[in-house]
């Protein structure tokens, strides 16, 4: 599969697209570089219809690689689903195929673009014979919003309570618990336009998973506020930070890998494997 | 790239509300774009989690999202927003994302990426005269 980390990840968040590439290579699924890929278009798209050229240049890329993208944050599944949906109209795709002539690309059309989570959903069973180390940890989940919906183009799971990855992680051994705001967003995309309400939707989504021993998201998004931010509720009280994992840390956990090939921190694998680091 | 605008957009709307009672931005006491929906003036069309529910849950299929970016496009930008188009116009990232990035990625075991020639964003990206997509 052609991988497409997106801006976010990219350039905040290597820990996270390492363990996707480090658990997709346990399940025998390459995942190889972009070579020259941009922004998705996202933040194109509330300011002019630009952002399809930027959507379609990428989707262009792989298509010249022949393989299927893999996302690993919502946003950026969903704009280039929607993109795809929108260029089959045959005047659209004209006119932006003559902008990438330019550079001597060419959009075609009918890449497949699938996250993460859709990805190790339709592995459960290679996933299961790879599991090493049972989890015994109370996981409350987080569900990237934008891989789900609108469902009639990302046409996955249910999309109002996706259950995609709860199978996944209840093969880890872990428990998956349900609370409150499970299936609230995060706030994130909130934070750009107003810091202490994205803050507030994530301290609500905390407050709500308590009783969990860990957060696990699979979206760079829900990542940054819900982990890298959360110094910044609370009034930054250590003692109350809840542990935030991607999917893929977690599950590579569970398959045995070395916490350091995750970008899991010893501490926080010693925290979670109940081992002192 | 809506054809006949807000208004036909709008055309299937009856104004129900369940958009509205699912937004997680009017459970924190703000007002979205589903405000503007139910006929009040007092919301910002920017202020949204892009969470999608307003638009999965809608039963008259009302494509919000679209609205939403229309009356953005009416609409101030909030500083970050624009930030992250200036970069993206100029660089092709929405983030600062400079030649070292392979160093932090080296760091983390990761391949070396190859970032997309600026030539190409201006390609992209350029205002042209004639044949275009609008915005
Ligand atoms: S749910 Fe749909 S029909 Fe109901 S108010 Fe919102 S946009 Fe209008
Ligand atoms: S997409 Fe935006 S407006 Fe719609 S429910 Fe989510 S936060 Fe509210």
């Amino acid at each position: 599969m052609a991988l497409f980390p997106g801006c976010l990840v990219l350039q905040r968040m290597p820990q996270y697209e390492k363990a996707a590439k480090r658990v997709l290579r346990e399940l025998y699924i390459s995942a190889a570089s972009i070579a020259h890929a941009a922004c998705c278009g996202a933040p194109l798209e509330s300011f002019t219809d630009k952002w399809l050229y930027l959507a379609a240049y990428n989707l262009s890329l792989a298509e010249r690689m022949g393989f299927p993208v893999l996302t690993i944050c919502g946003n950026c599944t969903n704009t280039l689903l929607r993109a795809e949906v929108a260029l089959r109209d045959p005047s659209l795709r004209l006119v932006v195929n003559e902008r990438l002539d330019e550079i001597g690309l060419h959009f075609e059309g009918g890449t497949r673009v699938i996250h993460l989570v859709q990805v190790l959903s339709e592995q459960l069973e290679g996933m299961r014979d790879k599991v090493r180390v049972e989890l015994s940890l109370k996981v409350a989940l987080t569900h990237p919003c934008q891989a789900f919906r609108p469902h009639e183009v990302l046409g996955f799971d249910d999309p109002l309570q996706p259950q995609a990855m709860r199978s996944i992680v209840e093969l880890t051994g872990a428990e998956v618990v349900p609370y409150d705001a499970e299936y609230d967003c995060c706030g994130s995309t909130l934070y750009l336009v107003n810091e202490q309400l994205g803050l507030e939707a994530g301290q609500r989504k905390l407050s709500s998973a308590a009783g969990a021993d860990v957060l696990v998201d699979a979206c760079g998004n829900c990542q940054l506020l819900l982990e890298r931010f959360q110094g910044l509720m609370n009034e930054g009280r250590a003692e109350s930070k809840m542990p935030v994992l991607t999917l893929p840390q977690l599950v590579g956990l569970a398959m045995g890998i070395d916490p350091a090939e995750l970008g899991v921190g010893p501490v926080m694998a010693g925290k979670l494997l109940g081992s002192s680091p | 790239m809506t054809v006949g605008g807000l208004d036909s957009l709008l055309e299937d709307c009856t104004q129900c509300g369940l958009c509205r009672e699912v937004c997680i931005v009017e459970r924190l006491g703000a007002h979205s774009i589903t405000s503007f929906l139910l006929g009040e003036d007092n919301y910002s069309s920017w202020l949204c989690s892009s969470c999608w529910r307003c638009q999965e849950v809608c039963p008259q299929g009302v494509d919000i999202h679209a609205i939403m970016v229309e009356k953005r496009r009416e609409e101030d930008p909030p500083v970050a927003h624009e930030a992250n188009l200036r970069r993206v116009l100029e660089s092709g990232y929405a983030l600062p994302i400079g030649k070292g990035i392979n160093e932090l990625r080296a760091i983390h075991g990761l391949d070396a990426v190859q970032l997309v020639p600026e030539k190409w964003v201006e390609i992209l990206l350029r205002a042209q005269a004639g044949q275009e997509l609008g915005g």
